[in-house]
Order: structure tokens, then C-alpha cells, then sequence
């Protein structure tokens, strides 16, 4: 038996023997916040709530506003008025996280000084009664004084691995007493430290962190974050300020099949390259899928990208009019190149899905059906003209077989991207604490789990014939199968010499 | 009078010491040839078999058979104790958790091989190519199930090698075998994976996610068995696998079968031409609702006789109760069958599909084509009517059934059967069963090591989830529903090790708590991925 088991029993025996003889009611109180009952309890009523949490869809979840429309007015009303759309920031939410808080440290403090006690005095003398009741227990009758096999006996004990050992007289016995991770029953204390570290990270993340999106478009300058606020089905954008300005300077997407669209499926990698600029200056930075770049406290995760088809390069043919050599070009995103004869060429803009007229901002062009490159030609003395060079499929319309400047172009080939990419940013100084806490319980449940203390005694008296009576007891409050072989082990190397 | 120890230790003879632990060494052997076996059979295929090498379905076939056969052996010697068939048994599992594992291995060397054939024909140079662990086979359920029933199958090989644990493979086997059964409906085509999960943490977090899975499955069996010897009457037992099977026949076919409106009828998704995405249109499958009503009533019978028996001991009324629970199990295993016969038989599945649901279909079609619900909602029952009657009319002839349409259903049914089917089984010769197995104590020990493995491989699980998460999205914790079932399976089994501690609450309240929790495993690894939404919701 643990001593925590020791001290359960005590614990509820003494108070129910005080509960009768007039105890405070707030002494009773403070008994109750202390158990391991209410523990359990409030585990359970935890868990409850969760498994609400799961069961009744969430308004931060997407699909939120489809499943709000399906529900009745009753269950609208109920849910609404119970919190359940958000259970988990409701209040009773949170005072049952921090009533487990409270009885996790009020549990600790009020059994730390019996488990310090028991570790520091061990009960070296115990009746042979006792000892014949443990779980392992033999007796056996070896030659040899007392002193000489007390010696023996802590010798094999120190030698199997009980370290600590001890040897006592009392009452014509000796008695022997060893064991081995002692610590172990301190482990389920810093079990707990663990744990409550991480809920002090988890409230310093709600109190002091900060999240938004960033909309990147390559050459834009900004320094606003967009977060939503759910309230039921409605979402209402809610925008913030970062302390720095971002421009973005190039985005690039890394994709499986070059020849499919740019959807999340076909991509490998995404990556966004900016620039950060406060009071220290500019600041290169680049961020790419689950590598997150960190700048004051605040990162840049990818997180999403605009379904509408860009190129991030062209490479294009342009042929002249009047029958000379062709020549090929590739133009990056918003720049440029010149022809041999000085004619400059601007690719000023792309189109996934080109039509004559303006560009349907709401359409997802990301499979790139009729990819066409807006270009802009410029020849000395001549006011700029707009020029399309067409993929392969609208090669044959009539537009594009119209030479302007001199010229008639073709879309050779180009590199996906999507018009613009969507960083999370994230500012958590809680996460720090939380990976604290994350440590710590990691140690400390393995520390818990995978070893045991384990405590064995020995009570020698004298028989007739210069033989010796053993009995020997012992238990371990886990790992037990390891300890009864270990056991087995002191009892036979005693009696074998 | 208290003195330290001698400085100078006498030595004694070590003679005993050796062959003890030589002995506990022994006892990982077939283990270690299921974990170097496996290892074998993926060098095989890397370096001799190629593409002919037998494949990661077939492998996961021979797992199948051989968690069943061992499970015949293990029940067999509990009712006839016979060294050879407890032999036979291990030597099933060990071939068992040999193929299971040499499943896993080969399917991460034919994801590659599938990776590497994309980027070849991309014409992509080397330093394009995907790392290792991109194509590790933790991409969806599939995959999950199978390193899931591996965890239970190698945890099991590690229990029973103490001679007086060996029953505990008779429970946990069969429950192995059922997961690789719902893989088996699930299906095993290699996905693509989502680019925000081509992470280290990956392999790390699914990992551990199926070894602690896998371990809260024996600790279940073992819950199981505690309560058997423990005193608990077969008969309570009896009960609670009913509800379960009654719950299971209530929420399939989207509740059709008990619904005024649909009474007795059981309806499956349909597939149309190659698709692999189950519709949301489904068939009505002849004579299998009828069964399951029959069966919910002969379980309603045995449940009514029993609760007779425990309120007034009356004999004759818990003859009754096992006579209909009999029943049950026999209307059961025919419904399952008659279910499995004719969707892999039955044709011209158009005319199976009743127009009441027609407009429900549109909907979802419309839904799925990203129409806001708004627009939908605006549209009239005769149109969504004419829209799903035109998609018939032209799609009709390609629609199919399949075993793999309703996976989760398909095993709930069989996991409902296989809750009878032990239930009747420890009814015969009760007290036999629990003479054969090991003192509570011994089973309480064992139980509580393997839910303190499970809590921490569950913490562990929880943590690494975390992290990967906070290195992703930038959140360490978004009460997402995965997230949300594995925290509270975590709570449960904090539970369990703090009833142990409360006086009065150790023994068959602590194995409640291990029951429940591995419930809620269950729930996290099938239920978050098939109800409800969320990130997980891939697997």
C-alpha cells in the first residue's frame, strides 16, 4: 500500500470521526476542497464538459453558421442561454479548471508532510505480524549468529539494488531495511507542478496573446493584421496593428505536378520572403510551410494563400510582325526585360482564367484554365501599349494573333503561384511556460511510471542449533513483478550459501 | 540502536541470478521475432521483391488471420487447457504482430516508390525529391488502424509473457483483429498528403497515438477480465454490451432504422464510378433492418429477463435472459452476413435508393460544390428534388456498393457482436473462467501499469500534439475535437489512478474508469474523425 493510499484512508476515517465532534464548517470545507474525491469528481465533470464541447458543434468551428441554421429555435435558446456554442471560455468552464488547480495544490500541501515524514523516519522496527501480511513474505531458518546474517543480508540487499540499507535492534531482533527509489513517492508532486505549469501557461497565453493574418502580396507594404470575433453565426473582422512595418518582397510556391492547379493538395512548400522595418532598421525575413519565422516575440506562420492563379515569372516569345528572329524573354513578377531593338517589356499582371474585361476578384482561377500575361511595351517617342501573350490554350483567338508594336507574343511557359500569401502572426508568451510545464511532466511521468520504490525488511532472532529464524517482507507501490523476482532473488541467495 | 551498512559487502553466489534473468529474457523472444521478422520482410521488399513482393493489403490479410487463429487457440484453452493450443496460440500472435508490422513497413516503401514515380514523371531533379518522413504511413486511418491494432498486437505479446496472463490475449486479440477488420473497410489506397501535416512531428505524434492506443486496448481487455473475477455477473456484463448494440443499431443509417418515418429500413452509402467518396445518397439493403430490429428486440428480451433475475433472483427469468441473448447473437452474425453478401452482390443499385431523399441529396451535393447555405436554403423541396432526380437519371447506372462505403458502421456492428458473442461465451462455465485467471490483485496490478503507460503515452500524445501544432499554426491548443477526445480520455485514465488513492474507490470502481476511458480512445480515434469536424478530421 502507497502512502498516499496510507494517508486516503486516515484522512477520510479522521474526518469522519471529527465531522461528528463539531468541526468548523469552513474546516470541513477546506477537508473537502483537499480530497481526492471532489478530485476525481471534478475530473469527471470535466471531462463532461469536453466531451459537450465536442458533441455540440463550437462557433469558432467553420461550418458554425450550416449547423446553427439546422438546429431548432429550442435548441438555440438552450445551447445559447447554457454557453454550450463556447463552452470552453464560459465561466463554469473556467472555474472548474481552476477548482482542479485549487484542489491539485491544496491536495499536495495538505499530504506533502505525511509523505516527508515517511520518507525521512522510515519504520525500520515493524511487528512480524505486519511483515508476514505483505504481499511478499517468507521465513526462512539459516545457519549462522545474528550479527554475521543481518551483515549477509544487507550485503545481498545492497547487492540487488536496495541501496539504502539499515540495520536495527530492538527486542532481541535485528531487523534489516533496505530500499531503492525513495524519490518516487515525491513524484506524483511534481506530476502536478507539471501540470499546473501548463495551466499558467495556458492563462498567460489567454491574457497576454495576440493573433491576426497577414495578407502578402508581393510589393505591398503594410503593417495590419486581420483577426475575426465569432459571436454565433455572425463573424465580424476585427483588424490590428503591429508595431513594425511588413513588405513583402517575393512569393513562391513548390508544387508536385508542375502542370496542375495550385491548390493546397498539389503543393509541397510555400514561401514568402519580406521585409520587417521599426526603429532598428530593415530586417530580412522568410517564412515557409512549418517553418515559422520568429521576430520580437511575434511569428510568421503560412497559413493560407488567395485561390487566384499568378505566375511568379513568364517566359515568353516574341515574334516580330515583318518576319525577323524570335527571341524569348522571362520577366519575374512586376519587372521587366528589353528586346534587341530596345523595345522594353513590363509583365504587369496575370491571369489564371483571362476574359476580355475585368478580373472577377471572387474567382478561383487556381487551376489555371486559360492562363494569359498582361504585358506592358514601350518603344522610345510611343506612348505605352498594352500587349497579351496566351498560353496554348487561346493561342488560336484572334487577339492574339494582333501584333502590337511589331510585335505578337506568346505565353512559353510560367511559374504557379498564388496571388498572395497568408501568414499568421502570433504573439504567445505563454508558450514558453506551457513547454516548461511540458518538460517537466514528461520527466516526471516517466520518472513516476517507470520506477518504483520498493522497501524490504528482515527480522533475525536467534533459534536453537546456532540457526537464525528470518522473516522477510516487502513491497513495492508499483512494478511489482520485478519486485516479487527481486525478492525471490534475497530469499534464495540467503539460503543457498 | 541503528547502524549503516558494511563497507565491505560480502559477495554471494550469482548462480540463481543468471538463470532467472535469462529466463525473463526468454520470455521477449517472440516479440523480438515479430519486431526482426518484420524488419526481414521490408528488407526483402526493398532489396529483392520490388513491386511483385507480396503487398502491405496482403500482409495485413495474413495479420488478420492470424490474430483470429490465435484468438481460437486462446478461448479454446480456456475451456480446454491444453499446452499445445496455448503454444500454437503465441506462435499465431507472433506471426500476427509479425505481418502487421511488415504491413506498415512496406506501405511506407510503396508510398515512396508511389512519391518518387510523381516526381520522376515532374522530370524534378534530386534535391526535389520528398524526405523520408513525408511518405511514413501515418497520412490518414488507414494507416492510424493499422500501427493502432500493431500497438495492441506487440503490447499483448509483452503481457502474455507471463504464463498466468495468457488469457488476456483471448479479449485483446479479437479486439486487434476488429480494427484491422475496420481498416480492412476503411480501404488501403495510399492518399495525398495535406502539405501542413509534412512534418517530423508527424510520424512522432501518430506514433505515439497508436502505441497508446494500442496499449489501452489490452488495458481494457485486462479491465474486462478484472471485473469477471472480481464477481461481476455475466449477466450485468450482458446488459451493458446491449446497450451498446441497441445504441449501434439506433445511430447507423442515420438513425433510419428505428425512425417512424424509415422503420426497419437499413440503408448504405453508395460510391459513384471510381470515386472513392462515399455520397450522401444511400440504398436501402433488403432484410438487414428487419434483422437488426429483431435483434434489438431479442436483446431488449434478454435485458428485461435479466433485470428480472437481479431484482428478484428469479432463475427462470435469467434462463430466459440467456436464451434471448443466444438468440441475439444468432440474429446478429446473420445480419452481419446477409449485410456483407449482398453488398458485394447486389446490382442495379439506382432502384435501391428511395426519392424521399432526394432533396437531402441535392443539398449535400450543393454543399459540396461550396453553394453558401443561404442560396440553398432559398431553393424549394421540388427543386433540389428535380436537381438530384436529373443527376440520377444520368449517374444511375454507375452507382455502386462497396464494404469500404460505411467502415465505421460495418465495424460498430461487428464490435456490437463481438460484445455478445463474449458476453455468451463467459457464460458458459463462469466459474471456471475466473478460477483460470489470475487473483484481483495480480489483474489489478497489471491493469494499473498498462493505464500508467497509457496516461503517459497519452500526455505524451497530447504534448507532441501541441507542439507540432504551436510549430504549424502557431496555437499550442485550439479545443479542436481530436484534441478535445484524447483530453478526455487523458482526464478519464486521471481518473482511474486517483480513484486508486480515494478511499473506497479502489477495485471495480477503478475499472470502470479504465472501461470508460478506453470508450473515449475509441471515440477520439473514430468518432472525432467520422462525426464531427476538425482539423484531424483526415484521420
Amino acid at each position: 500500500m502507497s502512502t498516499l493510499e496510507h494517508t486516503a484512508t486516515k484522512d477520510v476515517i479522521t474526518s469522519a470521526a471529527k465531522a461528528g465532534s463539531g468541526e468548523s464548517i469552513f474546516s470541513r470545507f477546506l477537508k473537502l476542497l483537499c480530497s481526492v474525491r471532489l478530485g476525481v469528481t471534478l475530473l469527471v465533470l470535466l471531462g463532461l464538459a469536453c466531451f459537450i464541447g465536442m458533441i455540440i458543434m463550437q462557433q469558432s468551428v467553420d461550418g458554425f453558421d450550416r449547423y446553427f441554421a439546422e438546429l431548432t429555435p429550442a435548441q438555440r435558446l438552450v445551447y445559447g442561454n447554457l454557453g454550450l456554442f463556447d463552452i470552453y471560455h464560459s465561466w463554469y468552464f473556467n472555474a472548474l479548471l481552476f477548482l482542479v488547480s485549487m484542489n491539485i495544490v491544496l491536495a499536495s500541501i495538505d499530504r506533502f508532510p505525511k509523505t516527508w515524514l515517511f520518507a525521512s523516519k522510515p519504520n525500520v522496527t515493524v511487528p512480524v505480524r505486519w511483515l508476514r501480511d505483505q504481499k511478499q513474505t517468507a521465513e526462512a531458518e539459516i545457519d549462522g549468529d545474528a550479527n554475521t546474517l543481518a551483515e549477509r543480508t544487507a550485503a545481498v540487499m545492497k547487492k540487488i539494488g536496495w541501496r539504502k540499507v539499515a540495520i536495527t535492534e530492538k527486542n532481541g531482533r535485528t531487523y534489516v531495511f533496505g530500499q531503492s527509489g525513495l524519490w518516487n513517492r515525491f513524484g506524483a508532486y511534481a506530476v502536478h507542478v507539471g501540470l499546473l505549469t501548463i495551466f499558467l501557461g495556458g492563462f498567460l497565453t489567454s491574457q497576454l496573446g495576440s493573433t491576426g493574418n497577414l495578407p502578402l502580396t508581393p510589393g505591398q507594404k503594410t503593417n495590419l493584421m486581420f483577426g475575426t470575433q465569432v459571436q454565433l453565426d455572425k463573424v465580424t473582422e476585427v483588424t490590428k496593428r503591429l508595431p513594425f512595418d511588413i513588405t513583402c518582397i517575393d512569393i513562391q510556391q513548390r508544387l508536385i505536378k508542375k502542370d496542375g492547379s495550385i491548390s493546397a493538395m498539389n503543393t509541397i512548400d510555400w514561401m514568402t520572403k519580406f521585409t520587417i522595418t521599426d526603429e532598428d532598421g530593415s530586417h530580412e525575413a522568410f517564412a515557409q510551410m512549418n517553418k515559422p519565422f520568429d521576430f520580437r516575440g511575434y511569428r510568421f506562420f503560412q497559413a493560407s494563400f488567395t485561390p487566384i492563379g499568378r505566375a511568379r515569372s513568364i517566359t515568353i516569345n516574341a515574334k516580330p510582325a515583318n518576319g525577323g528572329a524570335e527571341e524569348i524573354l522571362t520577366i519575374a513578377r512586376d519587372g521587366s526585360a528589353a528586346l534587341a531593338d530596345g523595345t522594353k517589356i513590363k509583365f504587369s499582371e496575370f491571369r489564371g482564367n483571362f476574359r476580355i474585361g475585368e478580373e472577377d476578384p471572387n474567382e478561383d482561377t487556381s487551376a489555371y484554365p486559360n492562363p494569359a500575361a498582361v504585358l506592358q511595351i514601350e518603344q522610345p517617342g510611343t506612348p505605352p501599349q498594352t500587349a497579351y501573350a496566351f498560353g496554348p490554350q487561346m493561342a488560336n483567338i484572334p487577339v492574339a494573333g494582333k501584333p502590337v508594336a511589331g510585335y505578337t507574343f506568346q505565353l512559353k511557359d510560367f511559374e504557379k503561384v498564388a496571388d498572395q500569401h497568408i501568414l499568421s502572426v502570433q504573439r504567445d508568451p505563454g508558450a514558453t511556460v506551457v513547454y516548461v510545464g511540458f518538460i517537466l511532466l514528461f520527466i516526471t511521468l516517466v520518472a513516476v511510471f517507470f520506477f518504483s520504490h520498493q522497501r524490504v525488511w528482515a527480522a533475525i532472532e536467534m533459534a536453537s542449533d546456532g540457526k537464525c529464524n528470518i522473516i522477510f517482507g516487502g513491497n513495492a507501490n508499483r512494478s511489482l513483478g520485478a519486485f516479487d523476482e527481486k525478492f525471490k532473488r534475497l530469499v534464495t541467495e540467503l539460503e543457498t550459501k | 540502536m541503528s547502524q549503516e551498512v558494511l563497507k565491505n559487502p560480502i559477495m554471494v553466489s550469482g548462480k540463481g541470478t543468471t538463470s532467472i534473468s535469462a529466463e525473463g529474457l526468454a520470455t521477449y523472444v517472440p516479440a523480438a521475432i515479430a519486431l526482426l521478422g518484420s524488419v526481414v520482410v521490408v528488407l526483402l521488399r526493398i532489396n529483392v521483391g520490388g513491386e511483385r513482393f507480396i503487398t502491405d493489403g496482403a500482409l495485413m490479410m495474413l495479420a488478420l488471420a492470424s490474430y483470429l487463429i490465435a484468438a481460437v487457440f486462446y478461448l479454446t484453452n480456456m475451456y480446454a487447457p491444453f499446452r499445445l493450443a496455448e503454444k500454437l496460440g503465441t506462435w499465431a500472435a507472433t506471426l500476427g504482430v509479425l505481418f502487421n508490422l511488415s504491413s506498415w513497413l512496406v506501405r511506407w516503401v510503396a508510398a515512396y516508390d508511389r512519391e518518387v514515380a510523381i516526381f520522376n514523371s515532374q522530370g524534378a531533379s534530386a534535391a526535389d525529391m520528398p524526405w523520408v518522413f513525408r511518405y511514413v504511413p501515418f497520412a490518414n486511418l488507414y494507416d492510424l488502424s493499422l500501427a493502432f491494432a500493431f500497438g495492441a498486437g506487440i503490447t499483448t505479446l509483452i503481457v502474455i509473457r507471463r504464463n498466468q496472463f495468457r488469457i488476456v490475449a483471448a479479449l485483446s486479440l479479437p479486439l486487434a483483429a476488429i480494427i484491422l477488420v475496420l481498416a480492412r473497410f476503411i480501404g488501403s489506397e495510399l492518399v495525398d498528403l495535406p502539405p501542413v501535416l509534412d512534418s517530423y512531428w508527424r510520424p512522432i505524434h501518430v506514433g505515439i497515438a497508436s502505441l497508446s492506443y494500442g496499449i489501452a486496448l489490452v488495458c481494457f481487455a485486462v479491465a474486462v477480465l478484472y471485473l469477471l473475477k472480481d464477481g461481476l455477473k455475466v449477466e450485468k456484463m450482458a446488459v451493458w454490451t446491449s446497450a451498446f448494440a441497441i445504441g449501434t443499431f439506433v445511430t447507423i443509417s442515420k438513425f433510419s432504422i428505428f425512425s417512424p418515418g424509415s422503420f426497419g429500413t437499413y440503408t448504405a452509402s453508395t460510391f459513384v464510378g471510381s470515386s472513392r467518396m462515399a455520397l450522401g445518397l444511400r440504398a436501402d439493403i433488403p432484410y438487414v433492418g428487419w434483422m437488426i430490429l429483431a435483434a434489438a428486440a431479442l436483446l431488449i428480451a434478454a435485458v428485461a429477463g435479466y433485470a428480472s433475475y437481479f431484482s428478484k433472483n428469479n432463475d427462470i427469468a435469467r434462463t430466459w435472459g440467456n436464451r434471448f441473448l443466444y438468440a441475439a447473437l444468432l440474429v446478429q452474425g446473420a445480419g452481419i452476413s446477409v449485410l456483407v453478401y449482398q453488398l458485394k452482390t447486389l446490382q442495379n443499385v439506382a432502384a435501391l435508393i428511395s426519392p424521399a431523399q432526394y432533396p437531402k441529396f441535392a443539398t449535400w451535393m450543393l454543399q459540396q460544390q461550396d453553394m453558401p447555405q443561404a442560396q440553398i436554403n432559398l431553393m424549394g423541396q421540388q427543386q433540389l428534388f428535380d436537381i438530384a432526380n436529373k443527376w440520377i437519371i444520368e449517374n444511375g447506372s454507375q452507382l455502386h456498393l462497396s464494404l469500404n462505403a460505411n467502415p465505421v458502421e460495418l465495424a460498430a456492428l461487428i464490435t456490437a457482436f463481438t460484445g455478445t458473442f463474449f458476453v455468451v461465451l463467459f457464460g458458459i462455465k463462469t466459474e471456471r473462467i475466473r478460477e483460470m485467471l489470475p487473483s484481483v490483485d495480480t489483474l489489478d496490478g497489471l491493469m494499473y501499469k498498462l493505464a500508467g503507460v497509457t496516461f503517459a503515452g497519452l500526455a505524451l500524445l497530447l504534448m507532441t500534439g501541441a507542439v507540432w501544432a504551436n510549430e504549424s499554426w502557431g496555437r499550442y491548443w485550439g479545443w479542436d475535437a481530436k484534441e478535445v477526445g484524447a483530453l478526455v480520455a487523458w482526464l478519464t485514465y486521471a481518473g482511474f489512478l486517483h480513484s486508486r488513492i480515494a478511499y473506497g474507490w479502489r477495485g471495480r470502481s477503478s475499472a470502470y474508469f479504465a472501461v470508460v476511458a478506453f470508450l473515449f480512445v475509441i471515440f477520439t480515434y473514430l468518432g472525432v474523425s467520422y462525426l464531427l469536424p476538425g482539423l484531424h478530421s483526415y484521420a
